[in-house]
């Protein structure tokens, strides 16, 4: 081997094994202090519309009933607790739900916006998931980006009569994608490339965690589906009640 | 079950006003990530690492693999950042592949070496707040900002039914897992499913205890709290304010010369 096929052997193991060794891997946050603070700023004034759209139906709903507080607490404290534990994985290292896309789905993106910032602020707090200064950023993604995305492709799915569990996976799934791309984008607007600028860097976000995202969106799919199973045979009334199943009546 | 949550009720600066901690840390985290510079980012980290662990009593093994949390994130991201594929080599590093170069320049490794302290440093204010102030701390704090009642009425529902779920979540893990309900990836996928579901199920019906339990004592839509007071030390907000004085000047001279 000469010098070069050496380091270059080297560096794909080191490559490699970074891989196999990753303690945690998140539904990728933006980690504290990791945008320059225009962009923070920016992400946190982009997000300002959809959380007031989002308190205002959260507050419509208390006046319609107060008594659905605690069950909106429940489902944020449901969100964080399915989002904190880990997911079997295929490569073994270990991974988390985002659960926002079922969030979506079960109580609708408005409520989901500010439930998502609530959260995000959590899991900065307690787990380190995510920070402060990034907030905004990663509510746009989580919080807004995704669910939004994931609502509509099950409002379309069910308005195409395409079958429910196909309909909440690719919900579920896409939606994780979605927010993947929407944080990689994140990125790169904050750090273009040197060479060939921000659609380039672009490009290396999305293959520097191609790996870990796309098996962890797949898995997230099929938990959904296996949720939303779930629920559908032991907890009829309780969807009726937050309006997932009105159809079914 | 969550480390940081557990660890900040026996820091030594718990009692310290909740105040005072947040202004400190998120000025500090501001400065750090305003000037982005080693020596600021360096000194930063030292002196929440000596605040925390040497002050708060925070084990430093505990603190140190909490450091290393988001290293996966910090580690792939600054990859993508200083590595290039380009069909001309830069001046800092080039390994050829074919007709294209792996390369970077020197400013961008330097850049991404520089974010990392700076990510790191922002990190370890973080954790000065949280490892050191309880959630209901903080909570009280951005009641005073004027942060929305509804919103702080949930948070405060949801940072308590967090543990209560997250228990009887373990618990029938736990159970599964005793059940050989973890022996293949498809076993387990569906073990996971159903304890969602499950788990989404006691929520709901909790939830309607929970109204019927708060309306029983009075609930009117509005939860009162007594807090407990910790007035703010005049010495310790003349420490802060000169700390802080320090880092605006050394960040406004950087950004000078």
């Amino acid at each position: 081997m000469s010098k070069k096929e050496k380091i270059l052997l080297k560096a794909s193991i080191a490559f490699a094994l970074l891989f196999a060794v990753t303690p945690a891997v998140n539904a990728m946050h933006i980690m504290e202090g990791y945008l320059p603070p225009s962009y923070c700023v920016t992400w946190g004034v982009i997000c300002i519309p959809f959380l007031a759209a989002g308190f205002i139906s959260l507050k419509k709903r208390l006046e319609e009933n107060r008594k659905s507080i605690t069950l909106i607490a429940m489902a944020g404290a449901f969100i964080f607790v399915i989002s904190s534990l880990k997911i079997p994985s295929v490569t073994g290292s270990c991974s988390h739900m985002t659960g926002t896309g079922l969030g979506a789905i079960l109580f609708g993106p408005s409520a989901v916006s500010i439930l998502g910032i609530i959260v995000l602020l959590f899991q900065a707090v307690l787990l380190a998931h995510g920070g402060l200064t990034t907030l905004g950023a990663n509510t746009f993604s989580m919080a807004v980006a995704g669910p939004l995305l994931s609502f509509g492709i099950y409002k379309i799915c069910s308005r195409l009569k395409v079958n429910r569990k196909v309909s909440v996976f690719l919900a579920a799934c896409l939606g994780d994608i979605f927010t993947y791309c929407v944080t990689s984008i994140q990125l790169a607007l904050a750090y273009p490339s040197e060479s060939g600028g921000v659609a380039a860097s672009a490009v290396k976000f999305l293959g520097v965690f191609a790996p870990t995202q796309l098996p962890l969106a797949v898995i997230e799919g099929i938990l959904t589906v296996v949720i939303v199973i779930g629920l559908e045979s032991y907890a009829r009334p309780e969807l009726k009640a937050i309006g997932f199943l009105k159809e079914a009546k | 079950m969550i480390a940081v949550d557990k660890l900040c009720y026996r820091s030594k600066l718990r009692y310290v006003n909740a105040g005072e901690k947040f202004t400190y840390s998120m000025l500090t985290l501001l400065f750090c990530i305003v000037s982005r510079s080693f020596v600021l980012s360096g000194a930063v980290l030292m002196v929440n690492t000596t605040l925390t662990v040497g002050k708060g009593g925070i084990p430093l093994r505990r603190y140190i693999s909490l450091m290393a949390v988001p290293s996966a994130f910090l580690i792939l991201s600054t990859l993508a950042i200083i590595v290039n594929i380009s069909k001309i080599p830069l001046d800092g590093y080039a390994l050829p592949v074919g007709t294209f170069f792996i390369t970077g320049s020197k400013a961008s490794v330097l850049f991404g070496l520089r974010l990392i302290v700076t990510a790191l440093a922002a990190v370890s204010c973080l954790y000065f707040l949280s490892l050191n102030t309880t959630m209901t701390d903080i909570m009280s704090v951005l009641g005073g900002l004027r942060c929305p009642k509804i919103v702080l009425e949930l948070m405060l529902l949801i940072y308590r039914y967090i543990f209560v779920l997250m228990e009887t979540a373990s618990a029938m893990l736990v159970s599964q897992k005793a059940r050989l309900g973890n022996k293949d990836l498809k076993t387990s996928l569906r073990s996971f499913g159903r304890m969602g579901s499950g788990l989404l199920i006691r929520a709901f019906q909790r939830s309607g205890t929970l109204y019927d339990a708060m309306e029983s004592r009075c609930y009117d839509g509005r939860i009162r709290v007594l807090e407990e007071q910790h007035p703010a030390k005049p010495s310790e907000i003349a420490l802060i304010i000169s700390y802080e004085l320090v880092l605006l000047a050394y960040t406004v001279w950087r950004g000078v010369a």
